[in-house]
């Protein structure tokens, strides 16, 4: 066993402990543009992108790591998507939520992962593969050399160039137009804030960002070239348990670690407990859990793997399946929440 | 729990997953009259943060915020106090 797949532990424990900090999930980000109208998930995920984005773009040029991007299988990409934001709205996280919040101790979450895991391993291996891999076959395109498609090869620019220019301007851009007046005003120490206290979403992404950063250089080093994802980590901690073969590498390693970095997290700010809402909502976390499984596996990742580690990486693939988990979750709030709300 | 402030309805969203607790606030101060005092027990972190803020921004008055147990919390919220 190569013992350079323990450096999961540590990425994996500070991963969750600022998902739990920040509360940082996707499905409130993308759910409350149109929802509740608040953006400050979403200015989190945006600045976590940049932050990985930049990182990616150094170390790719150093030659410390290589980008790589998820195929471009357009049908896969954008069903796989849709299903999960649908998925991901009916169990209430997305990915990253449903983990940490199983770290936190509340039961929906835990059920949603148990849903996840058995739909994506009847995905991956069971009975859905053989669609799963003719949609993939079918609607596969590459560059004339077999190489996965990202702005940057597409254009026939560097990556490390594109990446940067993209991550400058847009950095620079929201500077200048991001409106100020959120302030802090409060005067407690930072070990009170970084412990006790929610982060804000500025402190949020650039964590999360340099963590992304942490996790593709680790991984690399014990042959994984790739950085943050959920559901394969599920998914090969499951196999390992059922089929008793040791799976256990970086991934696995790393999202377990998460789940105890977020418990560590909650237990430290003193908000663990084990809760639950009614069976009825249990079972539609299941079933949204199950849907998000078959959704990430047919996409080629969750929301994790597009958004956070694929767009940094300028991949096209990503960045469909990525569109398709937002428009998802927007059909899928829009029957469940702006419907009923609609007046207020 | 003595405090001085009358409640008028109660809306107990402990266990609750996301946005239900937040949803669920925001529809039910909505229904209410105005100056009417809705207390919400709420233990998902986020909520926690969101609510009072989203109610503020939709003009009610947030009167108290107050820590329970563990996660765990009690929002006073005063409906349509700006409006």
């Amino acid at each position: 066993m190569d013992p350079l797949i323990f450096t999961a532990i540590p990425v994996g424990l500070v991963f969750g402990f600022a998902l739990s900090r920040g509360r940082f999930c996707m499905n409130s980000a993308f759910r409350d543009i149109i929802v509740l109208k608040d953006y400050a998930l979403l200015k989190a995920v945006g600045l976590a992108i940049l932050v990985s984005m930049i990182g990616f773009a150094i170390m790719d040029r150093t030659g410390v790591i290589s980008v790589s991007p998820v195929t471009f299988w357009w049908g896969a990409n954008m069903l796989g998507g849709f299903i999960f934001g649908i998925g991901m709205v009916l169990a209430g996280g997305c990915a990253s939520g449903i983990t940490y919040r199983t770290g936190e101790g509340m039961v929906s979450a835990m059920v949603a992962v148990v849903g996840l895991t058995f739909f994506g391993l009847m995905t991956s291996t069971g009975v859905f593969s053989p669609f799963i891999n003719y949609l993939r076959s079918a609607t596969t395109i590459t560059l004339a050399d077999g190489a996965n498609l990202t702005l940057a090869n597409v254009f026939g620019i560097p990556y490390y160039i594109l990446a940067l220019a993209i991550a400058g301007v847009a950095l620079i851009l929201w500077a200048i137009f991001a409106r100020r007046g959120e302030k802090e005003s409060e005067s407690v120490s930072l070990g009170e804030k970084i412990f006790r206290r929610g982060w804000g979403w500025t402190s949020t992404g650039i964590v999360i960002g340099l963590i992304g950063i942490l996790a593709f250089y680790t991984s690399t080093l014990t042959g994984r070239s790739y950085p943050l994802a959920i559901t394969g980590g599920y998914l090969s901690t499951a196999k390992t348990l059922i089929m008793g073969q040791n799976l256990m590498t970086w991934l696995p390693i790393m999202v377990m670690s998460t789940i105890v970095g977020a418990f560590l997290a909650a237990i430290i700010s003193g908000e663990f407990k084990f809760r639950s809402p009614g069976p009825k909502t249990l079972i539609q976390c299941f079933f949204g859990g199950c849907l998000m499984g078959f959704g990430a596996v047919c996409s080629g990742g969750c929301n994790i793997t597009h958004i956070l580690s694929g767009v940094p990486q300028l991949a096209l693939s990503s960045m469909l399946g990525g569109a398709f988990i937002i428009l998802g979750c927007w059909a899928t709030a829009w029957f469940m929440f702006l419907r009923p709300m609609r007046g207020l | 729990m003595s405090d001085e402030i009358k409640v008028d309805k109660t809306l107990d969203v402990r266990g609750e997953i996301c946005p239900n607790p937040d949803v669920r606030t925001l529809t039910t101060l909505e229904k209410m009259e105005k100056g009417q005092v809705l207390e919400v027990l709420v233990d998902y972190p986020l909520s926690v943060e969101r609510i009072p803020k989203n109610a503020e921004n939709r003009k009610h008055k947030v009167l108290k915020v107050e820590k329970v147990d563990g996660p765990e919390h009690r929002i006073l919220i005063e409906a349509k106090a700006n409006k």
